[in-house]
């Protein structure tokens, strides 16, 4: 396949993300495929960096939540078609996270766009959806062998619960790294309540991740 | 052998034909004509008053008690009282507008609605005979028996603090007493002589940030004074829920927010009564409506379990309790009713709205919506209603926006940009320096930035123009509304992108919601915009229009009908048939839970924009704008 080829596809897929054009994403996937181009470029090169470049619109206040999610389905438009053709042991795991928002609260927008980005940038992500009992965190947290668990809340009430899941969590399963976020929650009650990290919307979320895992590792192997 | 005689009432024309010596009230109640008669005939109240249009001739005789009765009424030439006018013979009775059962109370603040007089509590004169060694009847029965003489009234009780009092009240007012009974079955309160005719009620809407009582006159439906406050339990968060976060956190939360709110509604009691020249004591039912927190901390009932998933209010239909039990300051014996809920946040604050303007009475596809915190939406019309509640936030009233304030002197209630030059033209309450930007004037800044091009369909700054009020500070765009030698606080007044984007999650709420229902019920456009909420009464329709805050509508299809909560609460306190109609609406409206519904994220999205992503939805958009333009 002539790298022409390879960069047009790569290029269309991109901006169907950043453009939010569905259409475009799925014939410029279902193209790759028909080309025999590798699934896993056309998801690393094309989709994810079209998904980065999002990131950075969000973050330069460019894009904003509808936009936002827009390109998710446009992203997750483009995954459903390539994902199947990845070959498994091409997939390199960032890291496991458990994620979902806790108990009493339905507010999942955010925590749908928090997802998504660390499925971006590589993470494995098991999603316990919306008004999680507080126990589940931990269950599955154990049975994922989870590196982070992320707790999303978006109520002054709700978010109460957190300190609860960290509690039990610290109790039963050290090793984890819990991620707290959401709007009523501040970098003051992570501190206070014992989470290792917080962070204020998903691009945050994703860079906080990557460096608790780092040090995760460098615990794990004995490095300083 | 007695004959019969003919007796015609006018205007309504009702006839009958009586024994010779029957009243005239008792010949009209025969025929189903209804003429007051609040003391039951004991020549105490007046009220009973009709005019002799012909037989005058066949009257009994005017006695002295009724003619002092008829002076002091200052009645007219032809006047009788019916309830000891006897005929002997063919009479053509006229009875007079004021004299007629049945009255009706035009409201007309906001909601227009007639509502036929029917209060929970009645007051009632008796006058009993003096007990004595062979009629040794306890005092309560003896009360009942007069009861079902006078008035036809059975199957009564009597609280426990009235009968307390009852023997010394019954002998110091010499055995003539009025009693108050409530709902047909209880006697709440009994007074000495004659009061019948100051019989009084107040209707309570606690809001999350203001409280309003309006003592009214359950006899007429009048207000007699009104009196409001900032809600005192604000000292304990700004929101409902952050209020409901404080009685979770603290063992004595509840306790305290609902201290403030009692002691709040006394004050206000205190506050009307006196304005009325009553004394609090007089008032013998309370109604309260309020959103779904509100609600039980006023009853102090555990309000954790509505602020979390699957919100679940204690009770659903009302509830009527003893003020006492609350320690609310009304008549020992008097009740409170409270209105029912509707489905968790969608509270008895949004019942009340309802029977006061009456959707379901409508052909009209109407949509009721409250813009606040809660943002409770109704569709429908008389065949369907469906409700939800669309918890925008408060950025529309001024919280979460770097100048937003609350409604006072120096707020910006007013905004108009011209598109060409890109300058503004403001007003501020009051005429006062400006001090920030109130709700009317954020919706106004929102649509006027959109409408001169400064800010774009998706919520984004245009950073190419060339003004010096479009500017960017530390990477964040703003517009400059007012410099700072033009205001009272030193610094420029500004509308940042941020502030945009919390105003755009706000009406995107509102406005997913609005059509969420719509889908609900098929229908790709409403009729009619109803928008309650005192915060309704300032919003500019047009800009509401232009930013897509509601559906696409023409603009003069929008009504604003002010605190209609309050009125609904007046509405209760004086009909009966009212709050049985707030109990079957409140179990009817199909609540849709925007939490769960598989759309709401996409709709949200698409609402987010101005007016909405998807233009289809705003056919009239153009028209709006070239309005505004020509204003
Ligand atoms: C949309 C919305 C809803 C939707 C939710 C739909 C859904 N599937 O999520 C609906 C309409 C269902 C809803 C319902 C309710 N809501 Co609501 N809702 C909102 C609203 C308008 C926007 C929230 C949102 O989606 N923001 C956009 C997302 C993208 O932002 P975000 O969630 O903050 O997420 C970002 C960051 O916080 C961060 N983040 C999020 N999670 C995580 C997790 C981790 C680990 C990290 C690191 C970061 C992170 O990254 C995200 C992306 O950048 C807010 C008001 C507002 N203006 O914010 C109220 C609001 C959150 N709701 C509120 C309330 C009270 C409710 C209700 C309980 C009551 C009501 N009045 O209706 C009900 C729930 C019951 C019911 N009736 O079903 C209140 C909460 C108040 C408080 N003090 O706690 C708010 C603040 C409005 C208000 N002031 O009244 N709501
Ligand atoms: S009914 Fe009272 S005077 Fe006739």
């Amino acid at each position: 396949m002539d790298e022409e080829k390879r960069k047009d596809i790569l290029e269309r897929l991109k901006n169907g993300v950043v453009e939010f054009d569905e259409d475009m994403v799925r014939e410029a996937a279902q193209e790759a495929l028909d080309v025999g181009m590798d699934a896993l470029d056309a998801i690393m090169n094309g989709l994810v960096a079209g998904m980065e470049e999002v990131g950075e619109l969000f973050d330069k206040g460019e894009y904003f939540v509808p936009e936002v999610l827009m390109c998710a389905d446009a992203l997750y438009a483009g995954l459903d078609i390539l994902k199947p053709h990845v070959k498994k042991e091409d997939i390199k795991v960032s890291g496991q996270v458990v994620i979902g928002v806790v108990e009493g609260d339905v507010h999942d927008i955010g925590k749908n766009l928090v997802k998504m980005m660390f499925e971006v940038a590589g993470f494995e992500v098991i999603d316990l959806g919306k008004d999680v009992p507080l126990e589940k965190f931990v269950e599955e947290s154990l049975n994922a062998n989870a590196d982070i668990v992320a707790l999303s809340a978006m109520m002054t009430t709700t978010m109460l619960g957190m300190p609860k899941v960290i509690e039990m969590i610290r109790e039963k399963n050290p090793n984890a790294k819990i991620l707290i976020g959401g709007a009523p929650v501040s970098k003051e009650s992570a501190e206070k309540w014992g989470a290792d990290g917080w962070a204020p919307d998903a691009t945050n979320a994703v860079k906080e991740a990557i460096n608790m895992v780092r040090g995760l590792k460098k615990e794990v192997m004995g490095e300083e | 052998m007695t004959s019969k005689h003919k007796i015609i009432f006018q205007p309504e024309g009702k006839r009958g034909e009586f024994e010779e010596g029957t009243t005239i009230l008792d010949a009209a109640r025969e025929v189903g004509v209804d003429i007051e008669a609040i003391c039951g005939g004991k020549l105490t109240c007046g009220k009973c008053q009709v005019i002799i249009e012909q037989g005058m001739e066949n009257l009994s005789p005017v006695t002295d008690d009724e003619k002092r009765l008829l002076d002091k009424r200052k009645a007219g030439k032809n006047y009788r009282l019916a309830c000891v006018t006897k005929f002997y013979g063919d009479v053509v009775v006229y009875v007079p507008e004021e004299s007629r059962g049945g009255e009706q109370i035009i409201l007309k603040e906001g909601v227009e609605l007639s509502v036929a007089i029917n209060p929970a509590v009645k007051k009632y004169y008796l006058e009993l005979p003096k007990p004595h060694l062979k009629d040794d009847l306890g005092d309560f029965e003896r009360v009942l028996a007069a009861l079902k003489e006078d008035y036809k009234i059975e199957n009564v009780e009597i609280d426990y603090e009235v009968l307390k009092k009852m023997p010394d009240v019954l002998r110091d007012a010499d055995w003539k007493v009025t009693v108050s009974i409530w709902n047909d079955r209880e006697i709440i309160d009994i007074q000495p002589g004659y009061r019948v005719e100051e019989s009084y009620g107040l209707a309570v809407d606690i809001g999350t940030t203001t409280v309003v009582g309006y003592l009214t006159d359950l006899r007429t439906g009048k207000v007699l004074a009104v009196d409001s406050m900032m809600n005192p339990q604000v000292t304990y968060g700004e929101d409902v829920m952050s209020r409901i976060t404080y009685a979770m956190q603290y063992e004595d939360g509840l306790e305290k927010l609902n201290e403030k709110i009692v002691d709040g509604l006394n004050k206000i009691l205190e506050n009307v009564c006196r304005e009325a020249g009553i004394s609090t004591d007089e008032v013998s039912e309370m109604t309260v409506v309020g959103n779904t927190g509100m609600h039980h901390i006023f009853l102090k009932i555990n309000p954790q379990h509505i602020a979390i998933a699957p919100y679940v209010p204690a009770l659903h239909r009302s509830h009527d309790v003893k003020a006492r039990d609350l320690g609310l300051n009304i008549t020992k014996g008097g009740y409170v009713h409270v209105l029912p809920i509707e489905a968790g946040w969608v509270g008895a604050d949004n019942v009340a709205v309802l029977i006061a303007t009456e959707p379901y009475n409508q052909d009209e596809m109407c949509l009721v919506i409250d813009i606040g915190t809660n943002g409770e939406i109704v569709l429908g019309n008389k065949e369907k209603l469906v409700s939800c509640s669309a918890a925008a936030g408060p950025a529309l009233e001024g919280a979460h926006i770097k100048h937003g304030m609350r409604a006072a002197t120096g707020a910006i209630e007013k905004i108009r940009i011209d598109p060409e030059t890109l300058e503004p033209e403001y007003r501020t309450i009051g005429n006062a320096p400006p001090r920030g930007i109130c709700g009317s004037g954020i919706i106004d800044a929102a649509a006027e930035l959109y409408r001169a091009g400064i800010v774009k369909k998706n919520g984004r700054f245009n950073l190419d123009l060339d003004s010096p009020r479009v500017r960017e500070v530390d990477g964040n765009p703003e517009y400059v509304i007012a410099w700072a030698d033009e205001t009272a606080i030193g610094h420029d007044i500004v509308m940042t992108q941020k502030d945009i984007r919390e105003i755009q999650l706000a009406k995107g709420a509102m406005c997913a919601g609005a059509h969420i229902l719509m889908k609900e019920l098929g229908v790709e456009h409403v009729d009619r915009v109803i928008v309650a909420g005192a915060f309704g009464n300032y919003i500019d329709k047009m800009s509401a229009l232009i930013i897509g805050l509601v559906p696409d509508v023409p603009v003069e299809r929008i009504e604003s009908v002010g605190n209609a909560a309050g009125v609904g609460a007046r509405i209760a306190l004086i009909s009966r048939e009212k709050r049985e109609e707030a109990n079957r609406i409140a179990r009817n409206v199909e609540h849709i839970k925007l939490a769960v519904h598989p759309s709401f994220e996409k709709e949200f999205s698409m609402a987010m924009y101005f007016p909405h992503m998807d233009k289809k939805r705003y056919p009239g958009h153009k028209e709006i704008l070239e309005l505004r333009g020509a204003e």
